[in-house]
Formats: C-alpha cells, sequence, structure tokens
C-alpha cells in the first residue's frame, strides 16, 4: 500500500503468520539434500516459488534457474508484505528493505565498472526493495557511474554517493561507493524509530537494529583485523549500535584478543560465546559470521514473539525468508559442486 | 672417413691437436652435464613440491569457491569479482643456472588488502574474503610453479643438448680423429718402411755396381800381369 494511512501492523502480521507456515522446514531441507539440481527445482515447482520457475524455466536451467527462482520469489514476497503494510509499518518494513535497493545500486554500479552487459546487470537485481522498476531500468541502462549518481538523487543514497564519487574518480576503486551504499542504508535504519530504551514493542525493534549493526560493526572490525589492510576501522563503523564507539573500535580491532573479550563482556557475550570460541580455534571468520546469522534470526524472532503487533514479526519474516533463499541454493549449489550433504547441512540456518 | 686424410705428419700434428682439444672439451661437457643433473634433481623436488602446493591451493579455492557461490549465491559472489578491474602484474627477469638462462618471475598486486579488492568491506563477508584470499594463494603458487617449470624445462633441453654433444664427442668424433691417427701414423710408418728398403736397395745396388767395377779392374789387372812375363 503506502506510507499514507494509519499503521496496520494486525492485518499484515495475520498474513505473515500464514506466509510464514508455508516456509520450508527441516523436513523439506533433508528431502531437497537427497535431490539433484533438477529434483529441487521441481520440487520448488510446487511450492510458493512455482511462478519465478515456470516463468524462468524458459531462460536459465539447472542451478542458476533455482538461484534466479528464489531471488525473484523472495522479490515477490517481499513486494507484498510492502502492498499489505501501511503508514508507518510500510515505513519501518521499506526502510528495512531497502537492502536490496542498496543491492540493486551495486549491482549497477558494478556492472557500469566491469562494462557488464544491461541484460546481465537485470537478470542480477532483486526487485525487492522500495525502487520501482523504472527507476531500476534507468539503473540498468545508465553509462556511467555519475550518471548512476544522478538518477539516484533524491534517495538515501543519492547524497553519499555523490560524496564518495570524488574519491572513485580519485583512486579508480569501487570500494568507496560500495561502502556509501552500505553506510546510507545502515545509517537510515534508524531513522523514525524512536528509542531503545524501555519495553515497548519500539523498542524491541530497536534493540533488534542495535543488534544488527552491532554484529555488523563487529564482523567488520574482525574482518579487517584478520586481513591487517592498513586502515583505520572507524572509517567503516556504523553509528546506531551500542557495543563500540568508533574510538574503541579503533584501538580494539588493533588487538584481536582485547576485541573478542569485549564482545564475551557486551550483552551479546553468551549469544557469541560458542561462535568466538570456534573462531579461535579455527582462524576463520566463516563460522562466527554463520553463528552471527542465526542469532540474529533467533534475535528478530524472539522479538517477533514478544511483540506481535509490531514490526518486529514482519521483520523476522523477512529474515527467515532470506534464510529460505540462502538455504535451498546453499543445497543446489553445493549438491552441484558435490559437497558432502553433511558438510552442507551444517552451513544451513532452519530455525 | 680416414681414407679421405692426406697421410702426412702435418695432419697427424693436426689430428692430435684436435683430439686433444676434444678430450678436454669431453671431460668439461661431461662435468657441465652431470653438474646440469645435480642442478637439475633439486629443481625438479621443488617442482614436485611446488606442483603439489598448486594442487592442494587449487583444491582449497575451488571448495571455498564452492562454499561461496551455494552460501551467498553465484551473484554475489560474480559482483564481488566484477568489483576489481585490476590485475596482478608480472614482471620477468632472468637468472643463469651454469650457463642456462632461466626466467625468474616477479609479480605484485596478487595479495590485495581488504581495502583495495574493490569490492565493499560493509556488505560483504567473511566468506568472500576467504576466497579472494584462497584464490591470491594459488596464483602466488602458479607463479612459483611457472617460474620452477621453465627452469625445469630449459635445463632439461640444456641437459639433452649438452649430453648429445658428449655423445658426438665421445662416440664420433674422437674416435673418426683416433681413426684417422692411426692411419696417418700407419701410412706414415709403412712410407718410412718403403724408405728404408728403398735406400737399401739402393745401397745394395751401389754395392753391387761397385763389386762389378772392382771385379772388372781386377780381371784387368790380372790380365796386364800374365802378358808382361812373354815379354822377357
Amino acid at each position: 500500500m503506502s506510507a499514507t494511512g494509519s499503521s496496520n501492523p494486525e492485518y499484515v502480521n495475520a498474513r505473515v503468520s500464514a506466509r510464514r507456515a508455508t516456509l520450508f522446514d527441516e523436513e523439506d531441507y533433508r528431502k531437497l539434500l537427497r535431490m539433484s539440481p533438477d529434483e529441487i527445482s521441481r520440487y520448488m515447482e510446487e511450492s510458493t516459488y512455482q511462478g519465478p520457475i515456470n516463468r524462468l524455466g524458459s531462460r536459465f536451467s539447472g542451478v542458476d534457474l533455482i538461484e534466479y527462482a528464489l531471488n525473484a520469489g523472495l522479490a515477490e514476497t517481499f513486494d507484498e508484505l510492502l502492498a499489505w503494510a501501511n503508514g508507518r509499518l510500510y515505513e519501518q518494513v521499506a526502510r528495512y528493505l531497502r537492502k536490496f535497493d542498496a543491492w540493486n545500486v551495486k549491482t549497477a554500479v558494478r556492472g557500469v565498472y566491469a562494462g557488464t552487459d544491461p541484460e546481465a546487470v537485470e537478470d542480477d537485481l532483486i526487485r525487492a526493495g522500495e525502487f520501482d522498476d523504472a527507476l531500476l531500468d534507468q539503473l540498468v541502462e545508465a553509462e556511467s557511474v555519475d550518471a548512476i549518481v544522478d538518477l539516484l538523487d533524491g534517495t538515501i543514497f543519492g547524497d553519499p554517493l555523490a560524496a564518495a564519487a570524488e574519491e572513485y574518480d580519485e583512486s579508480g576503486m569501487l570500494v568507496p561507493l560500495e561502502n556509501a551504499i552500505d553506510r546510507a542504508y545502515y545509517e537510515n535504519l534508524f531513522e523514525g524509530v524512536t528509542s531503545a530504551s524501555g519495553a515497548g514493542p519500539e523498542s524491541a525493534y530497536a534493540e533488534y537494529l542495535q543488534a544488527e549493526i552491532d554484529f555488523r560493526n563487529v564482523r567488520n572490525a574482525l574482518r579487517l583485523a584478520r586481513s591487517g589492510a592498513e586502515v583505520d576501522p572507524a572509517e567503516y563503523f556504523i553509528e546506531g549500535g551500542t557495543l563500540f564507539t568508533p574510538e574503541e573500535l579503533s584501538t580494539l580491532s588493533r588487538n584481536r584478543d582485547q576485541l573478542v573479550e569485549h564482545i564475551r563482556e557486551s550483552r551479546y557475550g553468551d549469544e557469541l560465546a560458542g561462535a568466538l570460541d570456534e573462531m579461535a580455534e579455527a582462524d576463520s571468520l566463516i563460522g562466527f559470521e554463520h553463528a552471527i546469522d542465526a542469532a540474529l534470526v533467533e534475535h528478530a524472532r524472539n522479538a517477533g514473539h514478544a511483540h506481535p503487533m509490531s514490526v518486529c514479526p514482519v521483520i523476522a519474516f523477512v529474515l527467515a525468508k532470506e534464510r529460505e533463499v540462502d538455504n535451498i541454493r546453499a543445497i543446489a549449489r553445493g549438491t552441484q559442486a558435490g559437497l558432502d550433504p553433511e558438510e552442507i547441512r551444517a552451513e544451513l540456518v532452519v530455525e | 672417413m680416414a681414407k679421405d686424410v692426406k697421410p702426412t705428419r702435418k695432419n697427424l700434428m693436426a689430428i692430435e691437436d684436435r683430439i686433444e682439444l676434444s678430450e678436454r672439451g669431453h671431460d668439461t661437457l661431461e662435468q657441465k652435464r652431470d653438474g646440469l643433473i645435480m642442478e637439475f634433481m633439486d629443481i625438479l623436488d621443488q617442482a614436485q613440491d611446488i606442483r603439489s602446493e598448486v594442487e592442494a591451493d587449487y583444491q582449497t579455492a575451488q571448495q571455498k569457491l564452492d562454499m561461496a557461490r551455494a552460501m551467498e549465491g553465484d551473484v554475489a559472489v560474480r559482483g564481488a569479482a566484477a568489483a576489481l578491474k585490476e590485475h596482478p602484474e608480472i614482471t620477468t627477469q632472468s637468472k643463469n643456472i651454469m650457463g642456462v638462462v632461466v626466467p625468474q618471475i616477479e609479480a605484485s598486486k596478487v595479495r590485495k588488502p581488504l581495502d583495495e579488492r574493490g569490492y565493499g568491506l560493509v556488505g560483504s563477508s567473511a566468506r568472500i574474503d576467504e576466497t579472494a584470499d584462497a584464490y591470491e594463494d594459488l596464483i602466488d603458487s602458479i607463479i612459483l610453479a611457472a617460474e620452477v617449470e621453465t627452469a625445469m624445462k630449459k635445463m632439461l633441453e640444456e641437459i639433452e643438448t649438452t649430453k648429445r654433444r658428449v655423445n658426438a664427442l665421445e662416440f664420433k668424433l674422437l674416435p673418426e680423429l683416433k681413426q684417422n691417427q692411426e692411419y696417418i701414423e700407419q701410412k706414415l710408418e709403412e712410407q718410412e718402411r718403403e724408405e728404408i728398403f728403398r735406400l737399401k736397395k739402393i745401397k745394395a745396388k751401389k754395392e753391387e755396381e761397385e763389386d762389378e767395377e772392382q771385379e772388372i779392374e781386377a780381371d784387368e789387372r790380372e790380365g796386364a800381369t800374365t802378358a808382361s812375363p812373354k815379354a822377357d
């Protein structure tokens, strides 16, 4: 619907819980793990992905069909969420789903940078955000980064991209543009969210957003510390979290042990204790990131249960749907690559 | 071959010089061949290690890529890859191993820090970082393997060439030269014998002639002695 009118969480959450029931469960994943990619796409044809599979079946095949159908299915589901929501709820959901706008802007920028065919760029878009088809088509057809920056004028990405474009012109690297897009998304998440203190639905949502930003900051700090890049982690700091100040992040990312200790002592200490132990043993962040993803899903689901008449159940559904897409894709691609089913199963995030 | 050579003392001396030079060359080439083989064996060990390293790195990189494509999606991985246009730079120089010129490959910009990989840090994941790390390791191993395997190939070619030269000297040139030397020596000896025989013949003939002359003189003297008592 639109940002106008009064918020309608009762209606949206009733529809969301009906949709939640159609998500793939553990039994479905067990079946999928025993199937070939073609069997998986046939199985998907009997689910909510029927439309995308039939529509894209003539253009793609095998695992590519599955991946593009999953993205298209994700976009259709999230479009429905926006179509159901009204008023403040619409604003909050739309703001959260701008992550796909960020994805699409990055895809368009990379397409221009690498000289990719516009048709291929269009295939890679996930039309699940707030941008309408006309704007997305213009982004795909844009011939330069400057043209993309002009097209995004007036959106949350406009000003940050214009500022980062100067740095891009100097260095010829996409990093400043990509970081500006992602930061713009995260830093606008809190817009309109009143307070994280208290015990109401609004504060539960604010707490979830803080956790997402905190986890993102932790991931970035650990990745920078691991890579040994000579950059100030504060440059990549996203405002809105409670775990670090930019100064703390700069200091802590120079010493991984101190950083880990800081996380252990924070309110996420218990949630991430296992992941931190695993990271110390394996010297890899993959398991840690996997645990963070699972913790976020859990966090959103708990907030949704605690505040059923808020945006939290919708956000929990968004995350659950994203995990479903990730899980099916992981099974299909993993099976095609000949990975052991147990290895694939270990990577799935199942509620 | 030997019959083409003129059996002269001058030629014999020239052949003896060539034999001496060839034998010296043969020894040197044999030493070079042995040295090259020893160097080759070292490089072979190194190449085998590097080849196993390349295979292991390739397996790791491929496994990481498969996992990244599975967990992040092919679109996300392709997107991250498209965010970087700069390729590693490779410069080649040469070094000399026992006279064999082998390449020395140096690469720069293979390993890139996180902030120079093109894709944004905020919207990507450790899985993509670790895939990129694994491919950087693989490229490093491939470059090293290219250097060592090219050196190995060049040394193998040089060993083959040296071996052919040693064999040519040992089994063709030196035997031919020795055959020629023997032929000339035999011919010269034969000529010497003929000369001695000829001289002996001349001497004998000369002595025979002298004997004949002496006999004639003696006959003449005897004839004169028998005629003089009648006159008395």
